[in-house]
């Protein structure tokens, strides 16, 4: 093998580096008509009237279109409850009651502004506590505010409790994270004739097409979507926000149409990392054996349901880490909201379960008086365990190794002075180690599947080139180059003779959503089978081609009462050590030096692999101290970079060591797992548990902000004075 | 309405008609189509639209494209060619400088100017170099290894020219 694992050069940054790449907002032209959106700016209100004639006036306004004007004004990915615009109820700041079609895009804005919409404002539920109070205002009239509400028991959770010798509780909550991929949302729609064709950014061409072919009441096949180069998603671009709102100009006006959202109106519309409030209690042995954990998870999906089930389903499955525990009760509760819609964002609910978890198990090693690198060697996760959900873990189960080597390569790299002397008076520094496990994939019996077309140019004597046809979205990860080099190694051709065709819904085929770390894993595979495949064609004398869709092994629903189910076939696992400094008198905390174990499976790409780490390190820098959304009244207050604050060079550590474990799965393409999201997943307790040897505070809310920090090493010096002269007397 | 006359990526443009408030940014998009800088929020905060003007890095949503009469503008378009790249561009390819590719351009041109004030910077003389260009995908650790091996790469070109001159005086 000489094409897998080697650091081979992306493609694609030629065109990245000289400008020629075109993203979405590159490919408007001349003669175009341009569409802005009227936005709700409110969180729950009854549309009385929408007045448009100011604007219809206005010269250069084309249409100015409503809810009438959308055959099924539907959608979604999981429930189609989302109005492309709405029609009577306006549930959310960033909902759309209009679209404003005109020459430029200045006076499409200029339109829009124009557009009058009278309102009758509704109750506002604009927190997940109050969507659950007794009597709460419905977010949809027509259901329940408890999206769902999933149950897993395992064991007997009291009697666990009686065996503990010691029982902590704690509480968490994390914020809403906002993606931030550097591209906002843009995207041009126009006929090709009878076809529909929309170019834009995404992370699943086929599932763009379903949905927006529903609401045209079109057959898929005549609506094509293409991808432009696509400039960051990280689970933003799951849900449609732009990319149906131009191609209904388009569809409605037959004519050429182009929109670009700016940063704030991409920021206000489109969903963020979910909310959680957890509630947990934690009981272990004095020898540190874990013996029982009873979670309450209750997250904020916001107005509409996106894949928030899912989501809390992946929190619910990982509300105890990676940890064997006996007895264990979690409820996870997601709810409707007049608040942003939450969705996928790297990581999808597995951050926010772990920054308890983690936490929780750091208290208790602390609390026994053990090491808490101790307590996770008694408890985590290995071969056939079983899940909480009833039934063993899927086979290679690594987070044992993936722990132990970061403890080796903590020894290794931090090994200076154990407490170095300290650089001024208020800078404190702390070590924290987390270890985390997320899914590879879809879960909970959700249709898996990835689909490749491999069509060999070949001679009877010899294989001269191969041209692959794979619907996987480049969101700038490196799909493309790994998938190529997959089918490289295993046609044995050299890399220039394998060609890509990937960014047509109707000219690739549906490989499934590039998220949940799933592309190397099963893009991956299908290619690989079907370069196999059409290979054996070959050799057999009959056309050297072949369509494969690979299914991995099957996972199932959990039951809703107990969480029985096969939730995942493939798990990726992580450990990290932090080192941070935290200024006492101030709260600022910086991450100093990282160290990321990921079991891979296979590096396919390693520079690509370690890419990854970095960059999603620094999303998770964000989550744990800067990336601060709060809401008023379900306003998002930060909807601007100058107010979001997301890393900048600066606040980077300046060390970071990712590690690749190459422990192989045994469905994955020479042995690949995933890792987009991995590094996310035990980052923000690491921190937490480095501010607490740091400062002897935790910090319980993400993110941990420096008024917070300060808060906490306020209050836990209080209560050390309290107790000192509780002593005392 | 105002006329302007620039100079961009060394081909002299003049342009009746300019809108007083439109951004050099658009200007350049939207009048002269080099989409290279890209536009990535409204704040100022990214640092997506860096190019340069008369040689020093500015955000080109930071000023009015009748601000640029009579400057010289060069965007990512005009530091190199597919068939001649620059050494930074060189750099951000090989060391795997960038994933979407959105932040890339701006950040070239960010590192370049920094090249020209530093020749030779330390890792913090290039982070605090770079700290206005927002990355969110790569990390920064392979950008500013990137503007490292451009720096050496740079350094590099600059001796063999000395060399060369040096063989030709000698020669003559």
């Amino acid at each position: 093998m000489k094409i897998i694992g080697a650091s081979v050069p992306r493609p694609d940054a030629l065109d990245k580096v000289t400008g020629a790449a075109r993203y979405p907002a590159d490919l408007v032209k001349a003669g175009m008509l341009h569409a802005a959106a009227v936005f709700a700016h409110r969180a729950h209100a009854r549309i009385l009237n929408i007045e448009a004639s100011g604007a219809r006036a206005l010269p250069g306004v084309h249409a100015v279109l409503t809810a009438a004007d959308v055959p099924y004004n539907r959608f979604g990915l999981i429930v189609a409850d989302q109005a492309l615009l709405c029609e009577d109820v306006v549930r959310f700041y960033g909902d759309r009651v209009a679209l404003v079609v005109a020459d430029s895009a200045a006076i499409a804005r200029d339109g829009a502004a124009r557009v009058n919409v009278s309102y009758e404002d509704l109750p506002a539920v604009t927190s997940a506590q109050a969507a659950l109070a007794p009597g709460a205002q419905r977010v949809h009239a027509d259901r329940s505010n408890v999206l769902l509400h999933q149950k897993i028991r395992k064991g007997d959770v009291a009697a666990g409790f009686l065996q503990a010798d010691v029982i902590l509780e704690g509480k968490f909550t994390t914020g809403w994270q906002e993606h931030a991929y550097l591209q906002p949302d843009a995207g041009i729609s126009y006929w090709e004739g009878e076809k529909l064709v929309l170019e834009t950014a995404g992370q699943w061409l086929h599932e763009d097409r379903r949905q927006i072919a529903a609401m045209f009441e079109m057959p898929e096949e005549n609506v094509v979507i293409r991808y432009a180069k696509i400039g960051g998603a990280f689970g933003g671009r799951e849900d449609l926000s732009l990319p149906p709102l131009v191609a209904l100009a388009a569809w409605k006006l037959r004519r050429p149409v182009a929109m670009v959202w700016n940063r704030e109106e991409s920021i206000i519309g489109h969903h963020k990392r979910h909310p959680f409030t957890i509630t947990t209690k934690w009981g272990a042995k004095r020898d540190g054996t874990i013996v029982a954990a009873e979670i309450e998870s209750i997250a904020d999906g916001g107005a509409y349901a996106s894949t928030s089930v899912e989501v809390l389903k992946c929190a619910s499955i990982f509300a105890c880490g990676p940890y064997s525990i006996p007895n264990v009760a979690t409820d996870g509760i997601v709810v409707y909201t007049n608040n942003v819609p939450s969705g996928a964002f790297r990581g999808f609910g597995t951050p926010q379960a772990h920054f308890a978890a983690e936490s929780m198990v750091t208290r208790l090693a602390h609390a026994l008086g053990l090491d808490p690198a101790d307590v996770r060697r008694k408890n985590l996760y290995k071969e056939g365990d079983i899940e909480t959900t009833g039934h063993p873990l899927p086979p290679g189960v690594s987070v044992r190794a993936v722990f132990e080597r970061c403890l080796e390569e903590k020894a290794a790299r931090f090994a200076l002075p154990a407490r170095r002397p300290e650089p001024a008076n208020s800078l404190r520094r702390g070590i924290g180690i987390a270890c985390g496990i997320k899914n590879v994939g879809y879960s909970f019996g959700f249709p898996e599947q990835a689909t490749a077309t491999v069509e060999l140019d070949a001679t009877p004597a010899e294989i001269r080139g191969a041209i692959v046809r794979v619907g996987a979205a480049e969101v700038g990860q490196g799909a493309h180059l790994v998938l190529r080099q997959i089918a490289a190694e295993t046609l044995e051709l050299p890399l220039e003779a394998v060609r890509m065709v990937t960014d047509d819904s109707s000219e690739a085929p549906n490989t499934g959503s590039a998220s949940a770390s799933r592309m190397t894993f099963m893009g991956g595979r299908a290619v690989k089978d079907a370069a196999e495949a059409a290979r054996r064609n070959w050799v057999a004398g009959a056309k050297p081609e072949a369509t494969v869709q690979y299914r991995p092994p099957r996972t199932t629903p959990l039951d809703l009462e107990t969480g029985d189910g096969i939730p995942n076939y493939c798990y990726g696992y992580s450990a990290q050590a932090v080192e941070v400094e935290v200024d006492v008198l101030t709260g600022v905390t910086r991450v100093l030096r990282v160290i990321s174990v990921h079991d891979v499976g296979r590096a396919i790409n390693r520079q690509q692999v370690e890419g990854q780490i970095e960059g999603c390190l620094a999303q998770a820098v964000g989550y744990a101290l800067t990336e601060n959304m709060p809401a008023r009244d379900g306003k998002l207050l930060t909807p601007y970079f100058s107010t979001y604050l997301l890393p900048t060079t600066l606040d980077m550590p300046t060390e970071i060591y990712p590690v690749i474990v190459e422990s192989a799965d045994p469905n994955g393409p020479f042995g690949a797992r995933g890792v987009a999201e991995m590094p996310l997943v035990p980052f923000a307790p690491a921190v937490a548990a480095a501010i607490f040897d740091a400062t002897g505070a935790w910090v319980s809310d993400l993110p941990m902000t420096p008024e917070r920090v300060l808060r906490a090493i306020e209050e836990t010096r209080r209560r050390t004075t309290a107790s000192a002269e509780a002593l005392v007397r | 309405m105002a006329r302007v006359e620039v100079e961009v990526n060394g081909t002299r443009h003049e342009l009746e008609g300019v809108e007083p408030r439109l951004l050099l940014v658009h200007f350049l998009r939207e009048r002269l189509g080099l989409t290279g800088t890209h536009i990535g929020c409204d704040t100022s905060s990214c640092g997506a639209c860096t190019v340069l003007l008369d040689g020093k890095s500015v955000k080109s949503c930071t000023m009015f494209a009748v601000q640029a009469d009579g400057r010289a503008v060069t965007t990512i378009e005009g530091l190199g060619s597919s068939a001649e790249l620059h050494p930074m561009q060189e750099a951000f390819w090989a060391q795997h400088g960038l994933q979407c590719g959105f932040c890339t351009t701006g950040m070239i041109m960010s590192a370049v100017d920094l090249l020209r004030r530093i020749p030779n910077p330390s890792e913090g003389e290039i982070r605090a170099g770079l700290e206005g260009n927002l990355c969110r995908c790569t990390g920064y650790e392979n950008i500013v290894a990137a503007v490292r091996a451009a720096a050496a790469a740079l350094a590099a070109m600059e001796t063999p020219k000395t060399i060369g001159e040096l063989v030709e005086v000698g020669g003559r």
